[in-house]
């Protein structure tokens, strides 16, 4: 079983990666949906012995929430406004992919000094969070659009949740539900912010001509 | 040794054009057609080695030794590789070194013969080469960085051999990652669909197959085979890692390698039928993706080594 939740693990940074790595808006939004499933799997690995009812609650909530509500609403904003489906990233694509390796060793680096009380189920889960909420932020902060900013809010949440699901094994329900909400909350808020500013935040006059790093191509 | 060796020769010679046929095959078959036969390959080397070659006025020695030097590169990097239960008849301790530099070799002769030509469509597939070979070296050293970590051997042979097959069981997630980044790179290096159309007849956005424009005859043979072969070798590296399963008969032993090797040559005939290429600035962020892969591999193996 350590094998599926270390895999499990490594495929949410890595789906993490992926989403720094593309190009489309649309493309981001499905990779995150497949990151929220393998990420909804992870209470019925970790506990795979005696799956209780709570997982399976907490499996099936993060399902329907992460990868049913919040996708549908970000495609409903995205249709409703529609923008065009180009990201626009600070720094280029290459460029993001080698800080993201970067923040990757980072992570892991850090969570060499972090003592965590209690026994983790997997050795893989603290460092995997670290990353999966390092590289939730430099999407949030290389990707100047809206929408692709609450799709690196989004990751930062899906890091959270598996550094809580695999490091604690007595949180109430109530609280993990909470957060579900408060996200889906979050996203929807979003939504109707971004329905009034259509394109992004930031106006920058000069940010079009400006050379970008690493797209020199 | 002098037969070990040879034998090494007559196996990769006789076996991997077939590989190729089997891609082909499958090709055909997705998209609805019967397909040229298995042996096609064979068929083609025939012709092309029963044919005299052309040279420009303007080439120079470069160009004619270059396919030379190619296909004897490639023959020298199948003699550090273990096929099956059929042992590798050098090997040393550092070996994947000279396997990379060796590779790099063939490919540097490879730009040099493009360049030699002065034909700007050839300057265009060298420059190409020579930028996507840079990024997909670096993350093929990563792969083997992390397989030398894993089996702890130093060695090709050490690696892939029976003392010490890699177990899924054990090292798992890392094992997959270096599995993903080596089949990327292995599309890279052999020109498959998502980098580079073999089958391709438009010079712009050619990148392997517009370097042998200019060959002809018995040299583009030489090239078409030293091709296969390459296939042949990255396949041989990457079927053991997939199938680490070793039995006490070799007879067995040879079977599955046979058939990862077809396997996965019919996995790459999947892969070129259901993608279409991608744009030449995006191959840079494949094989980022690959190192990136690869590098991850390699930071998860060495927390598992410190913890």
């Amino acid at each position: 079983m350590t094998t599926w939740i270390d895999a499990g693990c490594i495929l949410i940074v890595f789906f993490a990666l992926i989403i720094l790595a593309t190009s489309r808006i649309v493309g981001m939004i499905r990779i995150f949906v497949l990151q929220s499933c393998v990420l909804s799997l992870m209470p019925l690995f970790l506990h795979a012995e005696a799956v209780s009812a709570r997982d399976v609650m907490l499996s099936l909530g993060t399902v329907s929430l992460k990868a049913a509500l919040v996708p549908f609403v970000l495609f409903w904003a995205i249709r409703r406004i529609s923008m065009r489906t180009e990201v626009k990233p600070l720094i280029g694509v290459g460029a993001s992919i080698v800080c993201g390796a970067l923040l990757i060793a980072g992570a892991f680096w850090v969570s060499l000094a972090l003592r965590i009380p209690g026994r983790p189920v997997t050795d893989l889960g603290l460092p995997c969070a670290l990353a999966t909420v390092l590289l939730g932020f430099m999407i949030m902060v290389t990707r100047t659009r809206a929408v692709t900013q609450v799709i690196g809010y989004l990751v930062i949440e899906n890091g959270i949740f598996l550094f809580a699901v695999s490091l604690f094994d007595a949180m109430p329900t109530l609280i993990e539900m909470g957060i579900l909400l408060d996200i889906f909350v979050a996203v929807f808020i979003m939504a109707i912010v971004l329905n009034n500013i259509n394109e992004e935040f930031e106006h920058d006059p000069g940010g079009e001509s400006r050379a970008k790093m690493g797209e020199t191509f | 040794m002098i037969l070990m060796i040879l034998f090494h020769w007559f196996f990769v010679g006789l076996t991997a054009p077939f590989l190729i046929g089997v891609i082909a095959r499958v090709k055909a078959l997705v998209s609805g057609k019967v397909g040229p036969s298995l042996f096609q390959p064979y068929f083609d080397l025939i012709k092309l080695f029963s044919k005299q070659c052309v040279y420009s006025h303007g080439v120079t020695w470069v160009f004619r030794i270059s396919p030379a030097v190619t296909l004897a590169a490639m023959l020298i990097v199948c003699l550090l590789v273990p096929f099956g239960s059929l042992k590798a008849p050098v090997q040393f301790s550092g070996d994947i070194l000279l396997i990379v530099a060796v590779l790099s070799l063939s490919r540097f002769f490879m730009i040099a013969a493009a360049l030699d030509t002065g034909f700007s469509l050839e300057g265009l597939g060298a420059s190409r080469e020579a930028f996507f070979a840079c990024l997909s070296e670096v993350a093929l050293f990563m792969c083997l960085i992390a397989l030398t970590l894993l089996a702890r051997r130093m060695s090709l042979s050490g690696m892939l051999g029976a003392d010490s097959p890699l177990s899924w069981n054990l090292l798992g997630p890392a094992l997959l990652m270096v599995v993903a980044s080596l089949f990327i790179v292995m599309l890279a290096e052999n020109c498959r669909i998502p980098v580079d159309d073999p089958d391709t007849h438009l010079e712009l956005t050619m990148i392997h197959e517009v370097m042998l424009l200019e060959h002809s005859g018995v040299d583009l043979a030489y090239m078409y085979y030293a091709a296969i072969i390459k296939f042949f070798i990255f396949g041989a590296i990457l079927v053991p890692i997939i199938l680490p399963v070793q039995t006490i008969f070799p007879f067995i032993n040879t079977l599955i390698f046979a058939g990862g090797m077809i396997g996965l040559a019919a996995l790459v005939g999947l892969v070129e039928s259901s993608m279409a290429r991608i744009r030449l600035n995006r191959v840079r962020n494949l094989l980022l993706i690959a190192f990136a892969l690869a590098f991850f591999g390699l930071i998860v193996t060495l927390w598992r080594g410190a913890l």
